[in-house]
C-alpha cells in the first residue's frame, strides 16, 4: 500500500518525510527576521504607531520614510498559508460571502480584515462562522489599519480587493491607489526595459509615487524623510545585488541552491526594512553558496534534471514540493517569481533620486507583462541556467499568475524545452492535485530522458 | 400586418443580428467597403471607432463549445474570455479588422494577449484606462489613452478622425441610448411587457449594428410599443443584477420569467448598464468621452472600477425603489473576480434592507435549469409571502 493510499484510508495526515533537498542553512536567519517583523507589527497599536495596510508592490521603503508601520496583505496571507493557519481567515471570508473561486490571497486577507475588525470592535456581519477561535488565532492578530495604500500591478483584482477592504472597514479610512499599466507592447519598439511605452509607464507611475508621498504626509502629519528613503534604498540596492550575484552562482551544475531556497528569501527582500541587517542576510546567503561551490556541495545529491518553475508560489506546499522534485533528482533552478521580481534590476535605482527606479521595479512585477515580454525573460533564464523543462503552476484562483502561461509553454516548446502543468493554488490547498503533479512530472522527466538519448 | 406582428418582425430582425454578429459584420463590410473593429467590454467608447468610419462591434460570447481555445487559456477563466479565445482559435474572429480594448480586467487582458498570439496578423490594441477613479492623475491618463486610440484608428482606417466626426458619432450614440432607455422606462412603469430575452436582443443588437440602422428600427419599434395598450401585471417584479461583459443565456431568463416573475429592470452589461449614460455633447469631444467614462460609473456603479465615492448597493436600493422591483436576482458569471469580491457588500445591503435576493452563478457550458428553477420558485414564494420574507431577511 502506498503512503498516499494509507493516508487516505486512515484519515490521518501523512508523516512528514525528511527533507531530500539540501536546503540552505543561511535562509533560516530570514525566517527569524520575518517572525520578529510580524511580532513587532502585532504590537503596533500598543506602541501608538500608525499602521498602513497595503497590497502589491514593495512600497515599504516609502512607508518607512513616511514614519508609519506597514502590513503587506499578501505577505501575511502567504505566511498563514505556509504555516497552514489560513483556514480561520478563509472560513471568515466564506461566511461573509466570498466564493472559493475568488483569489485566495484576497479571501485570506479579507478574512483577516474581518477577524481583525471583530477583535477591534466586536461587530462584524459574519453569519455565525463555526470554529473560529477569536483571541489566539494568528489571522486575527493584525493591528487594525489607519489607512490603506493599494499598489497592485498586473492584477485588476488586486486593486479591487483593497476597495473592498476599505468597505469592510466602513468606508471611513483613507485609501490611496497606485495604478499600473500592463506592459503590453502596442508598438514595435516595446520590450523588456525598452521602448516608448516603458518610458511613459515609468513616468506615470513615478508621478503617482510622488502623489502617494504627499498623501502620506497629509494623512500622518509627518514630514516625509527623504534622506531616510535614500538610505533604505541604498541598503535595498546592495541587498538586491547580493541576491542577484547569488542567483548567478546557481548557474553551476549541479546547482548549489535551488528555487525553494529562493522562495525562502522572498519575504526579506519583499517587505523587510532597508537596513544593514537586510544586506547581511543576503551576504550570508551568497557566502554559503560560494562555500558550497568551493566544497563541491550541491542542493540535490544527484541532480539529473534542471527545471524552471513558472507561476506564483503554492504557499501551502513549499516543503512538500521541494521534496517531490528532489526525490526525482529534479533541481528546480530558477523561477519567474523568484528571478524576475523583487528589486531584480538594481541598476535602475539611483540612490540619490530613487523614485523613478522604484516605480520601474513596481511595473516589473512578474505578472505585469504581456506573454511576449514574459517569454523574453523566461526563455533567457532557461538558456542562462541550462533548463531542460518548465513546470507551470496553474494557480487556480490567480489569473494574473496564469495569464500567458499556455502561450509561454508553446514558445518554450518551440525552443525544445519540455513543459508540464500542475494544478494548485497560492493559498488554498484544496485546489492542489498531487496525482496530477506526480504523473505529469514523471512523464516530463521521461521525455527529457528520451530527448537526451536521441541527442546522444 | 397588425402591430403585434410588426413588433415581432422587428425583434426577429434584431435577434438575428444579436445571435450572429459576425454575419452582420461581414455583410456590413461588403455593403460599405469599410473596416469592422471588434471591441471588448465594458468601457470602450464605441463613438471613436464610428467616427473613424469603421463599425464598432462588441464581440459577444457565442454558444459554441470551447475546444481549441483550451490551449490558450486555462479552464478557470470566465466563459466570456474562454469563448473569445476559442473564437480566435477557430477562425470566428475573421470578420474583424482589429480588436481594441480599454478595460484592465486581468482575465480579459489574458484573453486579448492570447488572441494576439493566436492571430499574429490581427491588430490587437490595448489603451488601458486606469480603473481607479479617485486619483487626480486618472483623468489626464484617460485623455491620453483616448488620443492613442484615435491615432491607432486613424492608422488602421487610413484617414484622420476630425473632432466634428466624433461629435456626430456622439450624437448618434446618445440618440440610440436614449431610445433604448425609453424602452426601459416603459417596462419599469408597466406600460409594455417585453420579456428579458427580448430586452437582451435590443441591447445586444445595439452593440453590433450600425448605430443609425439600429436607431431607425428602434424608432419604429417604439412607435409600435407606445401604441399598444398598457399591460398591467400581477407577476412578481424582479431586478436582474450583475453579469458583466457578456449576456446571460436567454434560456435562463426564460426560466426566471416562467416562475411567475416579470423582470422590470436590470443593471447587467447587456442591459441597462450599457445604455445608462450619454456622452456630454457640444464640448471638446475627447474630453467628453473621458467624462462619459467617469459619469457612467457614477450613474451605475461597477465593481470593476475602484471608486470610493459610489456604491453599487446604494444604486441598487434606489433602482428597486424606482422600479418597484420586489426582489433581486444577482447573476454572477463564474470566475468573475470583481463580482465575486463585491457580492458580499451587496448581500449585506439586501439583508439590511430586507430585500429578497438570490445568487445564481452562470457558466458558458450551460446550467442545470431545473435545479435553478426550484431556487427561483423559492425566491418568488418568499416575495409572495411577506411574513416569510421578513423572517428570511
Amino acid at each position: 500500500m502506498s503512503a498516499i493510499t494509507e493516508h487516505a484510508n486512515s484519515g490521518q495526515p501523512p508523516a512528514r518525510t525528511a527533507p531530500l533537498a539540501n536546503r540552505l542553512v543561511s535562509t533560516r536567519a530570514g525566517g527569524e527576521m520575518i517572525k520578529n517583523y510580524w511580532d513587532n507589527l502585532f504590537t503596533a497599536r500598543e506602541r501608538g504607531a500608525t499602521v498602513v495596510w497595503y497590497n502589491g508592490a514593495a512600497i515599504n521603503p516609502i512607508l518607512q520614510a513616511a514614519g508609519v508601520e506597514w502590513c503587506h496583505g499578501e505577505a501575511f496571507g502567504a505566511r498563514l498559508a505556509a504555516m497552514h493557519l489560513e483556514r480561520p481567515a478563509q472560513q471568515a471570508g466564506e461566511a461573509y460571502g466570498y466564493i472559493n473561486e475568488l483569489c485566495s490571497y484576497a479571501r485570506t486577507t479579507l478574512g483577516c480584515a474581518l477577524l481583525t475588525k471583530k477583535e477591534a470592535v466586536d461587530r462584524v456581519e459574519i453569519d455565525g462562522s463555526p470554529n473560529i477561535p477569536d483571541k489566539e488565532v494568528l489571522a486575527a492578530r493584525l493591528p487594525p489599519p489607519d489607512l490603506f495604500v493599494n499598489a497592485y500591478a498586473g492584477c485588476s483584482t488586486g486593486q479591487q480587493w483593497d476597495e473592498i477592504s476599505y468597505r469592510v472597514f466602513d468606508r471611513k479610512l483613507p485609501l490611496f491607489k497606485v495604478s499600473y499599466p500592463l506592459l503590453w507592447g502596442n508598438k514595435s519598439d516595446a520590450g523588456y526595459l525598452r521602448g516608448e511605452e516603458w518610458d511613459n509607464a515609468s513616468k506615470y507611475v513615478a508621478g503617482q509615487i510622488y502623489n502617494l508621498i504627499e498623501f502620506l504626509e497629509h494623512q500622518t502629519g509627518n514630514k516625509f524623510h527623504w534622506e531616510g528613503l535614500r538610505e533604505s534604498m541604498h541598503y535595498i540596492k546592495r541587498a538586491a545585488q547580493l541576491r542577484l550575484d547569488a542567483l548567478e552562482l546557481c548557474k553551476a551544475k549541479p546547482a548549489p541552491a535551488v528555487f525553494w531556497d529562493w522562495v525562502a528569501s522572498i519575504a526579506p527582500i519583499n517587505f523587510l526594512p532597508g537596513n544593514q541587517a537586510l544586506v547581511d542576510y543576503f551576504q550570508g546567503v551568497k557566502t554559503e553558496i560560494e562555500q558550497r561551490l568551493q566544497d563541491g556541495v550541491s542542493a540535490l545529491p544527484n541532480e539529473r534534471y534542471r527545471l524552471a518553475f513558472d507561476g506564483i508560489m503554492n504557499w501551502n506546499k513549499v516543503g512538500w514540493l521541494a521534496n517531490k522534485f528532489a526525490e526525482r533528482d529534479a533541481a528546480v533552478v530558477c523561477g519567474r517569481y523568484t528571478h524576475n521580481s523583487f528589486w531584480h534590476e538594481p541598476h535602475l535605482i539611483d540612490e540619490d533620486d530613487p523614485i523613478l527606479g522604484m516605480a520601474q521595479h513596481y511595473l516589473l512585477c512578474p505578472f505585469n507583462h504581456s506573454a511576449k515580454n514574459l517569454a523574453e525573460q523566461v526563455l533567457r533564464d532557461c538558456e542562462t541556467y541550462g533548463i531542460d523543462g518548465i513546470v507551470f503552476h496553474a494557480t487556480r484562483t490567480c489569473r494574473s499568475a496564469t495569464n500567458g502561461q499556455l502561450l509561454l509553454a508553446r514558445m518554450a516548446q518551440e525552443k525544445g524545452i519540455q513543459t508540464m502543468f500542475f494544478e494548485g493554488d497560492v493559498a488554498d490547498e484544496s485546489f492542489y492535485k498531487d496525482e496530477v503533479l506526480q504523473s505529469r512530472l514523471e512523464a516530463m522527466l521521461e521525455t527529457i530522458d528520451v530527448q537526451r538519448t536521441r541527442a546522444a | 400586418m397588425d402591430q403585434a406582428a410588426k413588433i415581432v418582425e422587428i425583434l426577429g430582425e434584431l435577434a438575428e443580428v444579436a445571435a450572429r454578429p459576425g454575419a452582420y459584420a461581414t455583410d456590413w463590410k461588403a455593403r460599405t467597403g469599410r473596416k469592422v473593429i471588434g471591441i471588448l467590454p465594458m468601457n470602450f467608447p464605441a463613438e471613436i471607432v464610428h467616427a473613424a468610419g469603421a463599425l464598432p462591434v462588441t464581440v459577444q460570447e457565442d454558444d459554441a463549445p470551447i475546444t481549441y481555445g483550451r490551449r490558450l487559456l486555462h479552464e478557470f477563466y470566465c466563459g466570456y474570455t474562454r469563448s473569445l479565445v476559442d473564437q480566435a482559435a477557430t477562425g470566428r474572429l475573421a470578420p474583424y479588422d482589429g480588436i481594441f480594448l480599454v478595460d484592465h480586467c486581468v482575465a480579459l487582458l489574458g484573453a486579448a494577449d492570447a488572441i494576439r498570439f493566436e492571430l499574429p496578423d490581427m491588430p490587437v490594441f490595448l489603451a488601458q484606462f486606469t480603473a481607479s477613479m479617485d486619483e487626480t492623475t486618472t483623468r489626464p491618463q484617460i485623455l491620453g489613452r483616448i488620443a492613442e486610440l484615435r491615432e491607432r484608428l486613424e492608422e488602421l482606417c487610413g484617414a484622420p478622425i476630425e473632432d466634428q466626426a466624433i461629435r456626430r458619432s456622439i450624437g448618434a450614440y446618445n440618440r440610440n441610448r436614449s431610445l433604448l432607455r425609453r424602452v426601459y422606462e416603459l417596462r419599469r412603469s408597466g406600460l409594455i411587457r417585453l420579456t428579458s430575452r427580448q430586452m437582451q436582443v435590443l441591447v445586444k443588437s445595439a452593440m453590433v449594428m450600425d448605430v443609425d440602422e439600429h436607431s431607425a428600427r428602434m424608432d419604429r419599434l417604439l412607435a409600435l410599443l407606445e401604441a399598444q395598450p398598457a399591460a398591467p401585471s400581477s407577476l412578481v417584479r424582479l431586478h436582474l443584477s450583475g453579469h458583466f461583459c457578456h449576456a446571460p443565456k436567454p434560456e435562463l431568463l426564460d426560466m426566471i420569467e416562467s416562475c411567475g416573475a416579470t423582470v422590470v429592470d436590470d443593471d447587467i452589461y447587456t442591459g441597462y448598464r450599457y445604455i445608462s449614460t450619454d456622452v456630454p455633447e457640444g464640448s471638446d469631444p475627447v474630453a467628453a468621452l473621458a467624462g462619459w467614462y467617469f459619469n457612467r460609473n457614477t450613474n451605475v456603479p461597477c465593481s470593476t472600477r475602484a471608486q470610493m465615492t459610489v456604491d453599487w448597493e446604494s444604486y441598487l436600493a434606489n433602482a428597486l425603489e424606482k422600479s418597484g422591483a420586489q426582489g433581486v436576482i444577482v447573476l454572477v458569471a463564474k470566475f468573475c473576480e470583481p463580482h465575486m469580491l463585491y457580492y458580499p457588500e451587496l448581500r449585506k445591503e439586501f439583508v439590511r434592507r430586507g430585500i429578497p435576493h438570490l445568487l445564481i452563478e452562470t457558466e458558458h457550458e450551460g446550467l442545470a435549469l431545473e435545479m435553478l428553477k426550484t431556487r427561483v420558485e423559492a425566491l418568488i414564494e418568499v416575495i409572495r409571502r411577506p411574513a416569510l420574507s421578513r423572517e428570511m431577511a
